[in-house]
């Protein structure tokens, strides 16, 4: 079939017409010797975005009976997509189109309009070249599963399943130890603005449990994971037994894993034993939880208590977001229980990010709780030394001392990072896939993160990210729905790949594995984005992204600067 | 244009723009509305966002283009909430809307017109740093790409002269002059709020010389000061356009104590703020003024850490607000009280005020068109018994973003998630119904 490619040279109002000799570029181009053996259509319009102009563009294409066609106007970012659009409504595929940015990158920025007009036909003889390596590519549909795995039945994981199952999705909860909960269920008593009361914990495992849409496994954790998002299927370890739990599928997962307080034993500045009066925020609460009193190891009531701040802050390089309003909670509960004993805050800095803890804070403060400010603190047995703000270094000491240790991503978080294949962050946590606009996302598609796995955070903090989740997974994995993935993906040329596995280990996607059999890399089409990270690093150039392959790139380039 | 929409989001901020988007790609019919002629709210403001100092404008122009572009949101800009009745399921809204004089599927956004309108006008979403025409685009990259007429001081419309400036220089056949306000009614089944914050004024603190000393700026001055597409185009110089300043000095929490709360983000910005001199300016000496610095997450004491490094002074103040600033010469005197109790003073160029974030002064109107509760701040308040959830106190209206209370772009996007969240289960009840 002889090839034939429209070149449409979009005038953008007096954008491009102005500053850019289109009838030259036209003239010289429908001249070109180079393209002899192919059928030129070249022409000029006014506004190609413009109603009119694609109407007149789906015209041309049918008509003139197109296999290519090249658009010179604006920024693909702007129109790319709608021209594309254009090309869906004819035969010709949209990936045999392409655009050519004579705006931005000639007439906007090149005040010789001799030069401008130069740099255009260059740029347009670049995109035809392009276009004429350029390969029909199709979209495919599959299908997907709307079910869900969530891993951990903390306060996030069981706000996730309660929010999906709500919605009639199938959710199988899975949990390490032998109960529903998380560290939530230590606490006697929520800040005010959770409503005061811990019944809601209970409420939620109660209504968990209950759900006749979730599924829930204890004792339970991942054995292995493989396929993509809308069609993963899992094995779970069950029981203490660890009995294996196969033919599990799900379209989405949810990481709940939490989190765990550092040990601070572990710290240089904080050196206590174990039959010292000193405890962590979560053994306090506990114990108020228990035994609904504050009593030494002796069975006495104490008549002073220290809490003390940011133990571990510097150590982790980050602040946990939430001690400082935990301590605040704990040291109004001690006050409450022993009115008349003396209650010694320690603090550096007051992190108290939510609109209300400022007047909790300034309501305990009122209550009688002294709050000292420290340039340093650390403990000895149950003596705080710390420096004063003025550099006075001072030593106090207390029948019991609180601290409140930083958090730090729950055991088993690599492991688990691992068998998912999504990555953690600097500071260990989970990492998200974009800080800003996909926060509960990974970089996996179908993996999603929430509560304390993603970072330090609270009860609400952890509810507000279950919803999310559950916001996502409902608009993005809809019953009967079918999924689209990336069609420029990348693929292997078997014969000249050298089994090295550079690839595996540069793809963010988790879309490439090993054939070992024939010891060859495969890239999975349905969870390939098409970054190119790949194809970069191969060092055996049998790494290939299809709709940018090196005929592609060279072929325009050498049009380009020819 | 439909008039039945699953919902309806109340501002096109970052929490706005999320909701919409989600709930677009899920197959859902949403009408948003902006009151300013332009979408992508305070966050397109910043040059940079932090941790990562990522472009702002970058990353959220494509945000920006999918709304513009999604075939299940339509935009009503310069347009606001009039009325609503009915309850959840079935609202019935009344939406305003003002005149923008400028055809949106005529205008290519070529910028023909505004050189020739003999007005000029004090820019103020560039906090009045720049001046702007009758027929205007708030900032470069401001999307969508189209101008709106100041109908106040447009001579043609305002009556006082039959200028047509701008529409002789629109090769489009663009602008309309007879183009009028319109009172729309749509039916919704659920609500979003995400109507975000501004920051507090600081002119009425006196002893900090806002307003009156021209080296003393607000955080939101600055954010443009520094911003390339701004007002200086990212140059960094005082009022008179010309000198950079070798001095600042940056007060943190200012009207904290007034509001009661801390905002939990301006620590952050105003570290950020601390960068962005020293980047431009590496000689320039910055010295922040600060009691708590509340920098939580688990990137955040990285970013603090990174600044100390750059050089950047410290000074603990018991209260902030207790610092003053006076004129000195030709620059600045700030008066503080050093830690161990001594009164100092130290000269600076440039004084940085980082206010207090509060809801965006159409909160209260909204809540009492909706009819639901705002906090003692004036936030939108959520359901306490129902920790983190974006629940308002009315059934089929949810909230996100600073609407709800102050908190960064991240998490007004988890809010703007957990509302759509909310909405699905909200439009599947009414659908059962």
């Amino acid at each position: 079939m002889r090839l034939k490619i429209g070149v449409y040279v979009c005038e953008c109002g007096p954008n491009i017409a102005e500053r850019v000799d289109i009838d030259r570029v036209i003239k010289v181009i429908s001249s070109l010797e180079e393209f002899e053996d192919i059928e030129l259509v070249v022409k000029r319009y006014k506004l190609l975005c413009s109603n009119d102009g694609q109407a007149f563009l789906k015209n041309e294409i049918e008509s003139n009976a197109l296999t290519h066609l090249v658009v010179a106007a604006c920024s693909p970012r702007d129109h790319e997509s709608t021209f594309m659009n254009v090309c869906k409504k004819t035969n010709l595929n949209p990936y045999l189109f392409n655009m050519v940015n004579i705006r931005e990158h000639c007439a906007w920025v090149i005040p010789d309009k001799a030069k401008a007009t130069e740099k255009a036909i260059r740029s347009i003889r670049a995109g035809i070249r392009r276009t004429l390596h350029q390969s029909e590519l199709l979209e495919r549909e599959l299908d997907a599963n709307p079910d869900v795995l969530i891993v951990g039945g903390g306060i996030a994981g069981m706000e996730a399943a309660l929010m999906l199952a709500d919605e009639k999705r199938k959710v199988c909860l899975i949990e390490k130890t032998e109960r529903l909960g998380g560290k939530s269920i230590f606490y006697s008593q929520l800040l005010s603005r959770q409503g005061n009361s811990a019944k809601m914990i209970q409420q939620k495992i109660e209504a968990v449990q209950q759900n006749a849409h979730i599924q829930v496994f204890t004792e339970t954790e991942l054995e292995s994971v493989v396929g993509f998002f809308g069609n993963f299927e899992i094995v779970l370890k069950v029981g203490k037994e660890t009995e294996l739990q196969t033919g599990l599928k799900a379209g989405a997962i949810v990481i709940a894993t939490g989190f765990r307080l550092l040990n601070p034993n572990k710290l240089p500045q904080t050196v206590y034993q174990k039959e010292d009066e000193v405890y962590t925020t979560l053994e306090v609460e506990s114990m108020i939880l228990n035994e609904g009193k504050i009593s030494l190891k002796s069975g006495k009531s104490p008549q002073s208590i220290a809490l003390v701040h940011c133990v571990g802050r510097d150590e982790k390089g980050y602040c946990s977001t939430i001690c400082c309003s935990t301590i605040i909670k704990i040291a109004r509960m001690l006050k409450a229980k022993l009115p008349q004993i003396s209650i010694r805050v320690y603090y550096r800095d007051l992190c108290l990010p939510h609109k209300t803890d400022q007047q909790t804070y300034e309501e305990v403060k009122a209550e009688g709780v002294d709050f000292i400010r420290v340039k340093e603190a650390g403990i000895q047995n149950t003596s705080i030394e710390y420096t004063q703000i003025d550099g006075v270094k001072k030593k106090e000491s207390a029948d019991m001392v609180i601290l409140a240790p930083a958090m730090e991503p729950a055991d088993g978080t690599e492991a688990l990072a691992e068998l998912l294949n999504v990555s953690l962050g600097e500071t260990g946590f989970f990492q998200e896939a974009h800080h800003h606009l996909n926060p509960v996302a990974t970089s996996i598609e179908g993996i999603y993160i929430v509560g304390a796995a993603q970072g330090p955070k609270g009860i609400s903090e952890s509810v507000a990210q279950a919803q999310a989740v559950s916001g996502k997974i409902l608009n993005r994995l809809i019953p009967g729905e079918k999924i689209v993935p990336e069609v420029k993906v990348c693929k292997v040329l078997e014969d000249f790949c050298t089994g090295c596995q550079t690839c595996l280990e540069v793809c963010c996607y988790g879309a490439i594995s090993f054939n070992e059999v024939k010891g060859v890399s495969v890239v999975n089409e349905a969870v390939c984005r098409g970054c190119g990270n790949c194809v970069a690093s191969c060092p055996s150039g049998a790494m290939r992204a299809i709709h940018f392959t090196t005929p592609q790139l060279y072929r325009e380039m050498i049009e380009a600067i020819r | 244009m439909n008039n039945t929409y699953d919902t309806l989001v109340i501002g096109s901020g970052i929490a706005g723009m999320e909701a919409s988007l989600l709930l677009a790609k899920g197959g859902k019919k949403v009408c948003l509305v902006e009151k300013l002629p332009l979408i992508g709210g305070n966050i397109i403001k910043n040059e940079e966002s932090y941790p990562h100092l990522e472009c702002s404008t970058c990353m959220v122009a494509p945000v920006q283009q999918e709304i513009l572009q999604h075939p299940n949101i339509d935009l009503m800009m310069l347009s606001t909430v009039q009325k609503v009745e009915g309850e959840a399921g079935d609202f019935h809204v009344t939406l305003h809307q003002k005149p923008r004089y400028v055809s949106l599927t005529a205008c290519i956004g070529c910028g023909m017109c505004y050189e020739p309108c003999p007005v000029s006008l004090k820019n103020e979403w560039e906090e009045n740093l720049s001046d702007k025409k009758a027929i205007y685009i708030a900032c470069a990259g401001a999307l969508p790409n189209v101008p709106v007429i100041d109908p106040e001081h447009c001579l043609q419309i305002s009556g006082k002269k039959n200028c047509k400036a701008c529409q002789e220089a629109c090769m489009f056949e663009a602008i309309d002059f007879s183009d009028q306000e319109n009172e729309v009614d749509i039916r919704v089944k659920t609500i979003v709020v995400a109507t975000g914050f501004e920051l507090l004024d600081v002119s009425h603190f006196s002893h900090l010389g806002y307003g009156k000393l021209p080296g003393v700026y607000t955080a939101m001055e600055f954010e443009r000061l520094f911003a390339s597409n701004g007002p200086t185009s990212g140059e960094l110089t005082l009022r008179d356009g010309e000198k950079a300043p070798k001095s600042v000095a940056i007060v943190h929490c200012i009207g904290r104590k007034e509001q009661g709360y801390c905002s939990g983000v301006c620590c952050m910005s105003s570290l950020k703020h601390a960068h962005f001199v020293k980047h431009k300016l590496p000689d320039a000496s910055i010295t922040h003024f600060y009691s708590d610095l509340c920098v939580p997450g688990k990137l955040s004491q990285k970013f603090l850490h990174q600044v100390k490094e750059e050089g950047v002074h410290f000074i603990f103040q018991t209260d902030p607000e207790a610092v003053r600033v006076a004129e000195n010469g030709s620059g600045l005197e700030v008066k503080y009280t050093h830690g161990k109790g001594v009164q100092e003073t130290l000269s600076v160029d440039m004084v940085i005020l980082e206010p207090a974030m509060i809801p965006d002064k159409t909160a209260s109107q909204i809540a009492k068109i909706l009819a639901i509760d705002q906090d003692n701040h004036g936030f939108f308040r959520t359901l306490d018994e129902k920790a983190g959830s974006t629940e308002t106190s009315r059934s089929g209206i949810f909230v996100a973003g600073c609407a709800e209370g102050p908190k960064d772009a991240q998490y007004a996007v988890i809010q703007a998630e957990s509302a759509v969240g909310h909405v699905v289960r909200s439009l599947s009840v009414s659908h059962t119904e």
